[in-house]
């Protein structure tokens, strides 16, 4: 269904052609290997590439243009994947077909990209100096703001402490101090590099034929002197020591925290046996978790766990009042120590299985999910097909479940609780 | 059942009423695998007045929330579990005058759904299960509490309405909810979980005439009464609290800025009024305003900020917010801004402009089928068809949008609730 084209070396278009949907998507992305000394820049470069090119100088200008296009939208894209940070460009617009009087949209959308990407407005040998700089004030605002939603702060507080030494540790926009100390001239000169020497993917979901997206979006590439690096591989999380934490703060509910490591990746045979685990401890409305400590204990309302197979890391959260930690503490480790003596339910297996094969189904069904997965898939170091990962999942035990669990260790917990408590 | 076509918006929709008085639509999306349907009651958090058989009742706030909880659980039966056994998604939420519940799956469709009609349609409230979701709603509460996000829209809403219950946060609070009994929540079930006050919509590659005949089979044909809600909300166009704060957990100020409105008739004026609106917020301070830019580049907003016009069962606001280093300045900003937009005006152009905006990013977001249920939903209960609203488009003029934003736009309707750092 997807057709895969290098359009220059180190460039990749990935077409998924359907004309079920009323809206296409295009990106363009930048793959960087998660290193400390870019991130906080390649976390910035969209946003400032975002404030106006040669013929749309500012936001109202582009927005303009946007309104003029039926609504079309472009924004940032930051993701991480395993090892990988990628930045880049996100485009989504109607479907040519819904269109006044053979108005056309994605054409011109491709335009407005390649504009975007390829004519930002320049001041001596940087980036326009006002846009770099508030926009560095923007994204330093954005990461302090992520205290304010406290299951964030602390799910990403515990990355911190747990991947001190692996790149997961590095949080996905850089750090602020980071963010500081960048010269519109040196983002400028980080982004003439990347854009000649990254691994650069583009992925399209939308009713126009491969040849034609290529053909739309060759004029982006014209200028481009590549010259490719290859990308390191993805590798497993890399131990530091295993540490217990607190921190206060002035808040009615505190978030419990736990991050627990394996050696099963998604290179790994058995990583379909992990998802199914995931699933059954913590994975939703009929998981262990949810089960046992918020249903039959009324501890939280909020518990679950996640499974990052680029790493080998499984977290768990739990939203609680600060007196009950050590009972849910307790009963998390119990839930789990239940998964390892194979104390699994063929409900449970099926349930589990089901909610992901369901999942998985489901992605074909929206632009949005087709570019996540395909692009996450194929970086991750995943590299499964849908159904090839349906069969892998429908194919696992019980028994695979309770030995994938034994591998779990518990490395490092995050406790934020009130203060006074 | 009735099938009406969108050309406009390549989209068909089929209709009926059953016996029972229960409304059923279907959107079908051949060639997609997955299927959604939503069952929702016209009742949600601010129904907590009613007359039903002649009698009238006043129960605590939070309610509709709490019944929303407890209806997952079947004599001997757990709801979620099977479910899951089903390999569908199921969920529910309370708003402020709806509750929904719902689930998405790829297989199993008639079974799940025949699940859905009868675990919302059956009352099964034990006591002990009563007092343990207690526990669990205590730390839904906690969890608001400590979300700014939340805190900064309840704190407005509570600035902005003297008697409208929307000044009640939808979860209610820890002491209300202890006052909730079984027996009050079998009444709030008799009372609008009647089919007569109820539609299902179900979007995904399915038979539409099926999901009928399942509806009718789970449901009966026997139609209910449904209690009469009690609005004395009739609210000045002042609001009590111009100005509210909180200190909280956060790095920057966020904030919340209110206009108030009236509430909008049923039917197509319901969806005209707020298509007027929306374009009114998008004219004054949308992206593409000149408010908006100027504001950015000043550094008094973010991309964080956005707003639009809302609706709720006897009220209408224009609201707008985000984090700022100073919301007061927003405030100053947005009631200067309308002043000149009112004296300068919008070339026709640039309203077609908006107006092609606004049409097209509703004709994408069709794409989500939650998105899709969630409207046809909460239109039918303002009594209008959804997929009309290109027609609505092409009808509203710039002399609507302006008149609205003189009226509205006003420092005598509006109240500022701010989250300030400790």
């Amino acid at each position: 269904m997807i057709e895969t084209m290098e359009l220059l070396p180190g460039v990749t278009l990935r077409c998924y052609t359907d004309s079920r949907f009323k809206q296409g998507c295009l990106s363009f992305q930048l793959v960087r290997p998660m290193a400390a000394e870019e991130a906080a820049m390649n976390a910035l470069l969209p946003a400032v590439l975002l404030r106006g090119c040669r013929v749309y100088p500012d936001m109202r200008a582009i927005t303009g243009r946007l309104d003029e296009l039926y609504g079309a939208s472009v924004g940032a894209l930051v993701r991480r994947v395993g090892d990988y940070q990628t930045t880049g460009l996100h485009c989504g617009f109607m479907e040519d077909r819904f269109a006044l009087e053979g108005d056309a949209i994605f054409a011109p959308m491709a335009d407005l990209l390649r504009q975007l990407l390829t004519e930002p407005i320049l001041e001596g040998e940087g980036f326009c100096h006002e846009f770099v700089e508030s926009e560095k004030k923007n994204l330093i605002a954005t990461i302090e703001a992520e205290r304010n939603d406290k299951r964030a702060y602390a799910a990403s507080q515990l990355m911190k402490l747990m991947c001190k030494t692996d790149s997961f540790g590095i949080p996905r926009l850089g750090e602020k101090e980071q963010v500081a100390e960048i010269t519109p001239e040196q983002l400028y000169a980080h982004y003439q590099k990347i854009l000649h020497n990254s691994v650069v993917e583009m992925f399209y979901v939308g009713s126009c034929s491969a040849a034609q997206v290529a053909e739309l979006t060759r004029p982006l590439l014209a200028g481009l002197q590549r010259t490719p690096e290859v990308l390191p591989p993805q590798t497993p999380f890399r131990a530091c020591p295993e540490s217990e934490n607190e921190e206060k703060m002035d808040i009615a509910q505190a978030t419990l925290c736990m991050g627990f490591v394996t050696t099963v990746t998604n290179q790994s045979l058995h990583f379909a046996a992990m998802q199914v685990l995931n699933m059954v401890f913590g994975g939703g409305m009929t998981s262990k978790l949810f089960m046992n400590v918020r249903e039959k204990l009324s501890l939280c309302y909020s518990i679950g766990s996640g499974y990052h197979g680029s790493k080998g890391i499984m977290t768990v959260s739990a939203g609680i009042d600060t007196v009950q930690y050590d009972k849910v503490r307790r009963e998390i480790l119990a839930q789990l120590e239940a998964c390892c003596s194979g104390d699994i339910t063929d409900e449970e297996l099926q349930a589990a299985k089901e909610a992901i094969l369901s999942g998985l189904r489901g992605v074909t069904d929206s632009p949005g999910a087709i570019e996540n997965y395909c692009l996450t898939s194929t970086l991750s170091g995943l590299k499964l097909s849908i159904p090839e990962y349906m069969t892998a999942v429908t194919a696992v035990t019980a028994e695979q479940v309770a030995a994938v669990a034994k591998t779990l260790k518990l490395h490092t917990s995050f406790f934020l609780k009130g203060v006074g408590e | 059942m009735m099938k009406m076509h969108y050309p406009k918006l390549d989209e068909t929709v089929y209709r009926c009423q059953l016996p029972c008085g229960l409304t059923v639509a279907v959107v079908p999306k051949p060639g997609f695998t997955r299927k959604l349907a939503y069952f929702v009651t016209d009742f949600g958090s601010i129904h907590s007045d009613f007359l039903l058989d002649g009698q009238e009742y006043h129960v605590p706030a939070g309610v509709a929330h709490y019944l929303e909880h407890k209806l997952f659980e079947l004599p001997g039966r757990d709801v979620s579990a099977e479910f899951a056994a089903l390999g569908a998604n199921v969920n529910a939420f309370t708003g402020y005058d709806m509750t929904a519940y719902y689930f998405s799956c790829t297989e199993n469709f008639e079974k799940s759904l025949a699940l859905l009609l009868e675990f919302v349609s059956t009352p099964y409230f034990p006591a002990e299960s009563v007092v343990r979701e207690q526990g669990i709603i205590d730390q839904e509460i906690g969890m608001y509490l400590d979300s700014p996000e939340a805190r900064v829209f309840d704190r407005l809403m509570e600035a902005m309405y003297r008697r409208h219950p929307i000044r009640v946060p939808i979860l209610g609070s820890g002491e209300s909810i202890r006052e909730i009994t079984p027996e009050i929540l079998e009444l709030c079930h008799r009372a609008f979980y009647a089919p007569g006050n109820m539609i299902l919509c179900v979007v995904g590659d399915v038979d539409p005439e099926e999901v009928a005949n399942i509806a009718n089979r789970v449901l009966g044909e026997e139609s209910r009464p449904v209690a009469q809600k009690l609005r004395a909300w009739q609210e000045e166009m002042t609001c009590p609290e111009p100005y509210t704060a909180q200190q909280m957990e956060v790095a920057m100020p966020t904030f919340q800025l209110g206009f108030k409105c009236e509430g909008t008739d049923m039917g197509e004026a319901a969806i005209r009024a707020e298509v007027v609106g929306d374009l009114a917020a998008e004219a004054l301070f949308g992206e593409s305003s000149a408010l908006y830019l100027k504001m950015y580049e000043s550094g008094l907003i973010d991309a964080s900020f956005g707003g639009g016009f809302e609706t709720v069962d006897g009220g209408a606001m224009v609201t707008c917010g985000g984090d700022s280093p100073e919301p007061e300045k927003v405030r100053d900003a947005i009631l200067a801004g309308v002043k000149v937009l009112l004296e300068t005006g919008i070339d026709e152009e640039s309203f077609l402009r908006m107006k092609r905006s606004a049409l097209g990013r509703r004709i994408r977001d069709l794409d989500s089928f939650d998105s899709t249920c969630f409207r046809i939903c909460a239109y039918h209960f303002s009594q209008f068809d959804y997929f009309q609203f290109p027609k609505v488009y092409a009808e509203v003029t710039r002399k609507e949008v302006f008149e609205f934003l003189t009226r509205v736009v006003t420092e005598q309707r509006c109240a500022l609730s701010v989250i300030t750092p400790i």
